[in-house]
């Protein structure tokens, strides 16, 4: 008995001091990489298996450990990983949405990264997105344009559309044309807790606006607009209100999710749908021709502007193998690594000199604009704000596609950015 | 049994482990966010300075998102407990009434217990799609379209249909609880009943109903701790929206926390949950615990 009492006691210590230890320390010839990422639908999943098998071949004694959180747009993943940075278990790379405002909210756990950025062929301003106090901290694999009017080729053929609108007018004058023939003119899906899609199809409409563009864009992301006074935010609300009295958007729009939304396009009853450019991934993986089934226009008042964020990866303060996420983070640089990765996913390469013969004709068009030196790059809302922005301006922007009260509108709107950069 | 000082030893001994799980993951982490909630703790990695109370102070004074969440929280418990409670209670008494196919209405109305949160959510959610949702379809085709609503997606009813979810799921649990508690009525109490001449009705009202006191304050205690920490439903039916319509105390907290990278604030919220349920909950335990036993002596 006094045997079997020891017995356990130094087992139930021996177990205490192997759990309370403190986890895993970097060993010798260490050959795994920790990775978290959030891609797992149908498109992305293949394609960042795509990515770690071109790493895989490069590096065949190396082995990954993958990590993938699915939901809420990498909201569930970003959270798991706060969480575990804080107890001292940190993976050693994870995907981040690239830009300024992402990156800084998790600056103090990111490990400067500069010395890749010095051949990396990028436009300056992309660089910049990536950088936070003074220091490279992502590497960005994909583009993803925001400004995009998706539209159905067919019902637009069909109607004798022109699509290219310079203006709000011009818009409504269109969609009035559309509701008459009885389809939905504009087609939202910010449903199921998604809230936060509103806040990035405003994005545009304020961009578009004629007080807007790509310098209040950035002043607003910024933290420097007052947006009880700015006439590009009364504008953004006034052709919100347009929309929606004039039954112009779907009604089960609080109800869909925006790859749902989507669908009601590809079912021939919507017939134009503000998302940005990774909606052709789902289009095309649903079996919709590019061009032929479904085209994009940037959104009215957009024209010679691209609103962008990128998908990147970091190198997490206290990453258990350092030295293996500096070599994944160094692949990812190359146009290798964006070749295996983006025609897949159906996404575009930021590096300027990454082949494209492999793209489809609307990826061409959106890597032409992004090429084009005349092009002005503007940080979406995913990438400029506060990680907070999305949801905060979301939630507030929900209520008023309820109630569309202008007045009230900016008001709740500046209420809300305030609580956001006070 | 005359415990000698041995078996104490040994008691005490077989008692550490789980003193020790307990102690480490819930009061020293408790503790650990209250000091948290101390902190103007706002970047992931680097922790705040001492704040004092500022937290408290920005989230009664400056957040009215959190004062609504707070009453959004008490109202879907009141409606939670309001609704599942009677509906346990009818449905044990109808189960007990020994209706035919008994064994199968039991299963049923407890199968809803057994689903997961998530599959149930995704469920529901197709079921309040405004368009092809089941619901609305229904309404329509029996001639009651007009009784047609947005019914996750207006601020008007997103959270009271919230609550029919959680008492939908729920209400077999209570039931379960019930059938139990009359089940175990003693015989001879019935039978005593019987031969003073009492209707059914009146034996279900004067006899079993009065002896369901520690049913019921075994569903409401558990109810009550459940819905003051409410968060899967909320989560992933509304996200808390729209426009705040449906923000309950743990989604705002959880929010403010890994969205907005407030954790000072995040773990005020906590500890106002904590120090809420406390009051709501152990509270009355612990002082009906009293009474009985200042009772006994």
């Amino acid at each position: 008995m006094k045997k079997t009492l020891l017995l356990g006691l130094v087992f139930l210590f021996l177990f205490s001091v192997q759990v309370f230890s403190g986890g895993e320390k970097e060993s010798e010839g260490a050959t795994e990489m920790i990775v978290y990422h959030w891609w797992t639908a149908g498109g992305e999943k293949e394609a960042i298996d795509a990515l770690f098998q071109a790493f895989l071949e490069d590096n065949p004694d190396l082995t990954i450990v993958e990590n993938p959180v699915s939901g809420g747009g990498g909201g569930v993943m970003r959270g798991q990983i706060k969480t575990m940075v804080m107890a001292g278990n940190s993976p050693d790379t994870f995907q981040l949405t690239y830009g300024t405002g992402m990156l800084n909210s998790f600056a103090e756990i990111l490990e400067p990264i500069d010395e890749y950025f010095a051949d990396f062929p990028v436009p300056p301003m992309v660089k910049e997105m990536g950088r936070v106090n003074g220091h490279q901290v992502s590497v960005p694999l994909n583009i993803m344009r925001n400004n995009c009017l998706w539209y159905n080729k067919k019902l637009v053929d069909e109607l004798g559309i022109n699509p290219n609108f310079k203006d709000f007018n011009e818009c409504l004058a269109a969609f009035e044309k559309v509701k008459q023939a009885g389809y939905i003119p504009f087609v939202i899906g910010a449903g199921a807790g998604q809230q936060f899609w509103l806040a990035q199809i405003t994005e545009q409409m304020i961009l578009g606006a004629p007080h807007g563009g790509p310098d209040y864009i950035t002043k607003l992301y910024d933290g420097e607009a007052d947006p009880a006074k700015d006439a590009a935010i009364r504008e953004m609300f006034v052709f919100l209100k347009a929309l929606i009295e004039k039954g112009y958007i779907n009604t089960d729009y609080s109800a869909l999710t925006w790859d749902q939304a989507g669908d009601v396009l590809m079912r021939d009853e919507g017939v134009f749908y503000s998302m940005g450019d990774w909606a052709k991934g789902h289009f095309t993986s649903a079996g919709w021709k590019p061009k032929v089934d479904f085209d994009y226009v940037t959104n009215p008042g957009t024209e010679g502007f691209f609103t962008l964020h990128f998908d990147g990866f970091s190198l997490c303060k206290g990453a258990p193998h350092p030295e293996i996420a500096r070599k994944w983070l160094t692949f990812l640089t190359t146009a290798e690594a964006e070749t295996a990765f983006c025609p897949i996913k159906g996404a575009t390469p930021p590096r300027l000199d990454a082949p494209t013969d492999m793209y489809d004709a609307i990826s061409l068009d959106i890597l032409a604009d992004f090429r084009d030196p005349q092009t002005e790059i503007v940080q979406s809302v995913f990438a400029q704000p506060p990680e907070e922005y999305l949801g905060v301006l979301g939630s507030m922007l929900s209520g008023f596609m309820e109630n569309p009260d202008v007045e009230k509108g900016i008001a709740d709107y500046a209420s809300a950015y305030d609580s956001i950069y006070k | 049994m005359i415990l000698n000082r041995r078996n104490k030893l040994y008691i005490f001994l077989f008692l550490i482990p789980a003193c020790l799980l307990v102690g480490i993951f819930v009061y020293t982490f408790l503790a650990w966010s209250i000091n948290v909630s101390f902190k103007d703790w706002n970047t992931i990695g680097k922790m705040g300075n001492f704040c004092g109370w500022e937290n408290y102070r920005t989230l009664f004074n400056e957040d009215p998102v959190f004062v609504r969440a707070i009453k959004q929280t008490l109202l879907l418990a009141v409606l939670f407990i309001v609704l599942t409670i009677p509906l346990g209670v009818i449905t044990a008494i109808l189960l007990d009434l020994g209706v035919k196919g008994k064994r199968f209405f039991r299963t049923i109305y407890l199968i809803p217990l057994s689903f997961s949160f998530v599959a149930s959510s995704i469920m529901w959610s197709w079921m309040y799609m405004p368009n092809q949702g089941v619901i609305n379809s229904v309404l329509r085709a029996v001639g009651l379209g007009f009784l047609a609503q947005p019914w996750l997606t207006s601020t008007k009813q997103a959270l009271f249909s919230i609550v029919l979810v959680y008492v939908w799921q729920f209400s077999g649990f209570a039931t379960l609880i019930y059938y139990s508690g009359i089940a175990s009525v003693p015989e001879t109490l019935l039978d005593a009943a019987e031969i003073d001449g009492v209707t059914r009705t009146q034996k279900y009202r004067f006899v079993i109903l009065p002896l369901q006191k520690p049913a019921t304050l075994t569903v409401l205690l558990l109810m009550l701790m459940y819905s003051l920490r409410v968060f899967d439903f909320v989560w992933l039916l509304t996200g808390g929206g729209p426009a705040y319509s449906s923000e309950v105390l743990a989604n705002y907290m959880y929010r403010v926390t890994f969205n907005y990278n407030r954790f000072g604030l995040g773990a005020a919220i906590s500890t106002f949950m904590f120090f809420l349920s406390v009051i709501i909950i152990i509270l009355p335990v612990l002082i009906s615990s009293i009474r009985k036993l200042r009772g006994k002596v």
